[in-house]
């Protein structure tokens, strides 16, 4: 007798007593459910968090901020000329470590399409590199290039809200608005370049819903159908107005009395982009080097990195899937000891049976692996229920309210899930299995 | 399965005690019991309620082990065996026939029948096969999809028979196979056993009562957990 035969009969005796052995399972089935429901739920938040974060530029994406002097260095603060392009230029130097750098000069600016609207807007100075570095995704059209900075180009990429902005009444292709000549301030830019829209993954889904027809488009009517006017995240983004930075220094910022030469003009952002994750610390360490250097040894300078929100992210995850861990937990354990009784209650029913088998040669090995085996089938079969119950349950959260960030149910998840339901079936097989082992095959034989 | 001279005795006890409980007060089932059966013969024990036949019965099945002396069966001292290698005795050995059937009642017949297969490690096909010759044995052919409740006693019996037979054990050990039975389904099933032991089978039939005893060649009785008449019909 074999594990499979062991399992055969097991599967027998749950099909002659199909109510119970339902009953049986429930605990298994709702633990499962929860459980799947639960990793489902966590994923899908997981998963428009990294989603999120990776559009905002990821974990690489290290900004350089200012700090107030600390004490020992107050008497030179004004020895450091801040954050200026030769930062920039610095960390242009340790392309081992640094693999992107993207200066930022904003200024508030007009702008104007001649047959469009009037609107005003931060125009961005950057560096080509500000692509990767703040990983923009072209609509249409190109980013700035390294030409377009030596020569100064009166070129403009546009975010996908400006564009509605500025084209309130037109809803054509993103490709339709390039080449359109706008102004700035008075002064003539092409549109060279249209961002993707960027948008939360739910509004996404929302949207694309909306345009198939499916419901209606709730909160999407404004900016028609691009997501102008929104307020989220993304805003930054999709409100961009991206010059080349020698366009914008040239343009904008010299000409007034005092201004610095372009080496030493101020910065209003200054990120770059970590080569490598797993030199993180190093990269930083030496990034410092170089501002040292650069700053005439004055800390006015911090790094935003978005290390401790990924943390923070971490963790709130992972305490919600310990709750919910905890109580898909105490549900299989209460399946499992519903078990535990059913087997028992069911080995005391069939004493004579197993008396039989042991009496046509039945080892004691053998009756343990039966009643196991069908407390195993009772576990598996509760937990491939269970997997069905919980889709359900997804669904009718779904519907029921609109979720946040939309369930991911990862195979892992299923394995683990019905892995669990697996062994809380072999673990509450143990003891009522052992006891039928220990059954005296005379005495079982006289049982009434 | 016919005797030859240099077969082991099917069951061969020598000086077997058994003894219940401990302490002051310790009671002998059986006290000081020899006895030999051999291969073909068709023996019936017999004795009152207490005689310690059913001990024995226990003793010679394999389900028990005495208290001192050995017991033989088909020429393996199983004396002081553990309880595996009782199982897998059992399983080759012995075919038991109970009073009340003992055929478990989801399995169809033709499963039944199987069961000691099962543990005897056969293939399904071969199972199959040799539970159809069993059952034919027992004129069951027609009967091997029903399960045992719609059978009546007497058939039900049968079946115990085919599944007792169906490892080929070097014995078939009957314990008030008519007990539960009318008259006619009785006298139905021991027709049955004198046809097998005709064949040349080795059967031991445990009963109280007389006139079953009888039908066995050789009636052993018990009084007291001793043997007090061993002699041939």
């Amino acid at each position: 007798m074999n594990w499979l035969s062991g399992m055969l009969i097991g599967l027998q005796e749950i099909r002659e007593h199909k109510f119970r052995s339902f009953l049986t399972m429930l605990g298994v089935i709702l633990g499962v459910a929860s459980l799947l429901a639960m990793f489902a739920l966590t994923a899908g938040i997981a998963a428009s968090w990294r989603n999120t974060m990776e559009q905002l530029g990821g974990l690489e994406r290290i900004g350089i901020s200012d700090k107030q002097v600390s004490l020992e260095f107050a008497d030179l603060a004004a020895l450091s000329p801040g954050r200026t392009l030769a930062d920039a230029e610095a960390l242009r130097g340790i392309p081992h470590l640094v693999s992107h750098v993207a200066p930022e000069m904003q200024a508030g600016a007009t702008l104007s399409a001649s047959d469009g609207a009037t609107v005003s807007a931060r125009v961005t100075g950057t560096w080509p590199d500000n692509f990767t570095v703040s990983q923009h995704a072209m609509a249409a059209g190109r980013f700035l290039t390294d030409l377009d900075l030596q020569r100064g180009a009166r070129v403009v990429v546009l975010g996908d809200a400006k564009v509605a902005e500025l084209w309130p009444d037109e809803h054509g292709t993103d490709a339709e608005f390039l080449g359109r000549t706008i102004t700035i301030n008075g002064r003539p830019f092409a549109v060279v370049g249209i961002l993707a829209l960027y948008e939360r993954e739910q509004d996404r889904l929302r949207r694309e819903a909306a345009a198939r027809g499916d419901k209606p488009p709730a909160r999407l009517a404004m900016g028609g159908g691009r997501g102008g006017g929104r307020r989220d995240m993304f805003s930054w983004k999709n409100e961009s107005v991206i010059v080349p930075l020698t366009t914008m220094y040239h343009e904008f910022r010299s000409g007034q009395a005092d201004t610095p030469p372009l080496a030493m003009a101020k910065l209003d952002y200054l990120n770059f982009r970590v080569r490598d994750l797993t030199r993180f610390d190093e990269t930083l360490a030496e990034v410092e080097k170089l501002l040292r250097g650069t700053r005439r040894g004055v800390d006015d300078y911090d790094f935003d990195t978005r290390e401790d929100w990924f943390e923070r992210m971490e963790t709130s995850l992972r305490s919600t899937q310990l709750s919910g861990a905890l109580i898909a937990g105490i549900s299989l354990l209460v399946g499992g000891i519903g078990i535990a009784n059913i087997m028992l209650a069911s080995i005391s029913q069939r004493v004579r049976e197993l008396g039989v088998r042991l009496a046509v040669g039945a080892r004691r090995r053998d009756v343990f692996l039966q009643i196991l085996a069908e407390s195993t089938a009772i576990g598996i079969i509760g937990g491939l229920l269970g997997l069905g119950a919980g889709v359900v349950l997804l669904e009718l959260l779904g519907n029921l309210a609109p979720l946040e960030s939309p369930p991911v149910i990862e195979p892992s998840a299923v394995l683990i899930s019905v892995g669990f339901a697996s062994a809380v079936g072999v673990l509450s097989g143990l003891y009522p299995a052992w006891r039928a082992s220990r059954l005296d095959p005379i005495a079982a034989l006289r049982y009434e | 399965m016919t005797s030859s001279p240099d077969a082991p005795p099917a069951v061969d006890l020598h000086d077997v005690r058994k003894i219940y409980g401990t302490g002051p007060d310790p009671v002998a089932a059986l006290d000081g019991v020899s006895l030999r059966i051999d291969p073909g013969e068709f023996v019936a024990i017999t004795g009152t309620s207490g005689s310690g036949k059913s001990t024995l019965m226990h003793l010679v099945g394999c389900l028990d082990t005495p208290t001192s002396g050995r017991v033989s069966v088909a020429g393996e001292d199983v004396s002081t065996a553990g309880s595996d290698r009782l199982a897998r005795l059992r399983n080759r050995s012995i075919g038991f026939v109970f009073q009340a059937f003992n055929l478990l009642p989801r399995l169809d017949v033709q499963r039944n029948i199987e069961l000691p297969l099962v543990y005897a490690g056969v293939s399904a096909a071969e199972r199959r096969r040799r539970a159809a010759a069993a059952a034919a044995q027992v004129n069951l052919t027609d009967r091997l999809t029903h399960r045992p409740s719609q059978l009546s006693g007497g058939q039900c019996q049968r079946v115990a028979v085919a599944r007792a037979l169906v490892n080929d054990p070097a014995l078939i050990l009957a314990d008030e196979p008519t007990g539960n039975l009318d008259s006619a389904n009785g006298a139905d099933v021991l027709r049955l056993l004198a046809t097998l032991h005709a064949a040349g089978r080795t059967i031991v039939l445990v009963t109280h009562d007389p006139a079953v005893a009888a039908r066995a060649a050789r009636v052993v009785e018990l009084s007291d957990g001793r043997v007090i008449k061993d002699a041939a019909t």
